[in-house]
C-alpha cells in the first residue's frame, strides 16, 4: 500500500517535470521563431537600405549630366543635391525599427528627395538635346530600375514585419515574446508615391 | 498568376509553332547546359490591367527561375496585346546584365524583330544575347553576387534551427519516455513537426500550415526543367515594340 503511494507519487512527480519540460521546449522554439523572423525583417531592411543607397549614387552623376545642359537651373539642381544628402543623413540602424517615428524620418527624407527628383525630371523635358543624350538614357534606365528595386525591396520588408509582427502578437506565444522584450517593427506606410513609384518616362 | 513552368518556353498566347518552341526550348536548354543559369520565357496574351513590373516580379517569386544561392536567373516576359514586354533578372546577374543592357536588349535586339512579327527570331536573339553576355562573364571570372543579405525565405538559419529541433527533440524525448504511457499515442500525434520559413515549429495554434517549400535542384517535371530556387529583386528593364 505504501508502496502503492510511492509509486503514484514518483509518476505524478514524472508528469509534471515532464509537462514543465515541454512548456519549456515550446517558449525555445518561440524564441527561435521569433529571433528567425526578426532576422528576416533585418535582412529586408538591409536590402531596402541598399537600394535607397543605390538611388542616391545615382543622383551625383545625374545632377552632373543635367547641368552640363542645362546649367542655368541651379535652384533645381541645388534642390535635388541637399534632398540628397538629408536622406543619406538619415541613417536607420535595425534597433530603430521598431520606432515607427524614427521610421517616419527615414521615409520622409526619403519622400523628399523622390520628389525633388520628380521635379528635376520634369525640367529635363524641357531640353530635348539632354533627354537623347546616350549619358542621360542610361541614367534614366538606371533611375528607373532602382525605383522598381526599391518597390520591391519595400514590399518585402512590409511582408517580413507582417510575418514577426503576427508571431509577436499571437497568445500564447505573445507570453514568451512579452518577457523575452521582442519589439513589434515598424511598417512602411504606403504613401501615394509609395503605392506608384514615380515613373520615369518621357 | 500561373504556376511554376515545367519547360522553358511557356507560350500562354499560342504565339509560337511548335517547331519555333521546340527550338527555343533546345536553345535554352544548350545555354543552361553551358552556363548554369537559366533564362526562361513567358508569353502571355494580356496584362489585363495589372502593373508589368508588379506582374513580373511576382511571377518571378513564384517561378523561382535560376539557381538558389547564385540567384541566375532571367524571365523574358512579352505581353501581346499590351505590346509591352520585359526583362527580369535575378540578384545574381545584376551585374552581368545590369539594366541598361537589359533595356538595349529589350529595345535593340528584341524590339524591332517583334515589330515585324517575327517573334521567334525576336526570342532567339534575346536568348543568344543573355547567354552570350553570360557566358563572356563567366570567363572572365567566377559569378559575384552583388547582394548583401542572404535569400528571402527557407534555408536561412538553417544551421540554427537544427540545433534547435534536437533541443526539442531531445526534450521530447525525454518528456514521453518519463513513463506517461497513456498520453503517449496523442501526443506523439500531436507533436508533429512542420518544416517552415521559420525553421522548425512546435504547431502551437497558429503556427499550423506554416509548412511550404519548393525542390531544391532543377530536374524533374515532364520537360526536364524546373525553376532551381532563384531570387529577384526587381532588376531588369522593361519596354514596347
Amino acid at each position: 500500500m505504501g508502496q502503492a503511494l510511492m509509486g503514484r507519487r514518483a509518476i505524478v512527480a514524472v508528469v509534471g517535470l515532464g509537462l514543465l519540460v515541454l512548456v519549456g521546449a515550446w517558449a525555445v522554439s518561440v524564441a527561435n521563431a521569433l529571433v528567425r523572423l526578426e532576422q528576416d525583417v533585418h535582412e529586408a531592411w538591409a536590402q531596402v537600405q541598399n537600394v535607397y543607397q543605390r538611388r542616391a549614387d545615382l543622383i551625383p552623376n545625374l545632377v552632373e549630366t543635367v547641368r552640363g545642359f542645362a546649367a542655368h537651373e541651379r535652384a533645381v539642381l541645388e534642390e535635388v543635391t541637399r534632398a540628397r544628402a538629408a536622406a543619406t543623413g538619415v541613417q536607420l540602424g535595425p534597433d530603430a525599427l521598431a520606432d515607427p517615428r524614427a521610421v517616419e524620418r527615414f521615409l520622409q527624407a526619403q519622400r523628399e528627395l523622390s520628389s525633388a527628383l520628380g521635379r528635376l525630371l520634369v525640367v529635363v523635358e524641357r531640353y530635348p538635346e539632354l533627354r537623347s543624350s546616350q549619358n542621360f538614357l542610361a541614367l534614366q534606365t538606371q533611375l528607373e530600375g532602382t525605383e522598381n528595386r526599391i518597390a520591391v525591396e519595400r514590399r518585402r520588408y512590409n511582408e517580413a514585419v507582417r510575418a514577426y509582427n503576427t508571431r509577436l502578437r499571437v497568445l500564447p506565444g505573445a507570453v514568451v515574446a512579452r518577457v523575452l522584450g521582442f519589439q513589434p517593427k515598424a511598417f512602411f506606410e504606403a504613401t501615394p508615391d509609395a503605392a506608384t513609384p514615380p515613373r520615369v518616362k518621357f | 498568376m500561373p504556376p511554376a513552368p515545367s519547360g522553358r518556353v511557356s507560350d500562354y498566347a499560342g504565339l509560337l509553332s511548335p517547331a519555333e518552341r521546340a527550338r527555343l526550348e533546345a536553345r535554352l536548354a544548350e545555354g543552361e547546359r553551358a552556363t548554369g543559369a537559366q533564362v526562361v520565357i513567358a508569353i502571355f496574351s494580356s496584362l489585363e490591367g495589372e502593373s508589368l513590373e508588379d506582374f513580373s516580379i511576382r511571377l518571378a517569386e513564384r517561378w523561382r527561375i535560376g539557381r538558389r544561392g547564385l540567384d541566375d536567373g532571367v524571365i523574358v516576359l512579352v505581353f501581346v496585346r499590351e505590346r509591352r514586354l520585359r526583362l527580369e533578372v535575378g540578384y545574381g546577374l545584376e551585374a552581368v546584365i545590369p539594366d541598361a543592357v537589359a533595356g538595349r536588349i529589350v529595345r535593340e535586339v528584341i524590339a524591332p524583330r517583334f515589330r515585324e512579327g517575327r517573334w521567334a527570331a525576336g526570342l532567339e536573339a534575346a536568348a543568344w544575347a543573355l547567354y552570350e553576355r553570360i557566358a563572356a562573364a563567366g570567363r572572365a571570372g567566377p559569378p559575384g553576387r552583388p547582394r548583401s543579405g542572404p535569400p528571402p525565405g527557407p534555408g536561412a538559419g538553417a544551421g540554427l534551427s537544427l540545433v534547435g529541433l534536437l533541443v526539442v527533440l531531445l526534450l521530447v524525448a525525454l518528456a514521453t519516455w518519463s513513463g506517461a504511457a497513456g498520453v503517449r499515442r496523442a501526443r506523439r500525434r500531436r507533436w508533429a513537426y512542420v518544416a517552415g520559413p521559420t525553421g522548425w515549429t512546435v504547431p502551437v495554434g497558429p503556427a499550423w500550415g506554416a509548412g511550404w517549400g519548393w525542390p531544391g535542384g532543377a530536374g524533374g517535371g515532364d520537360g526536364g526543367f524546373a525553376g532551381a530556387g532563384g531570387a529577384f529583386g526587381g532588376g531588369g528593364a522593361s519596354g514596347e515594340w
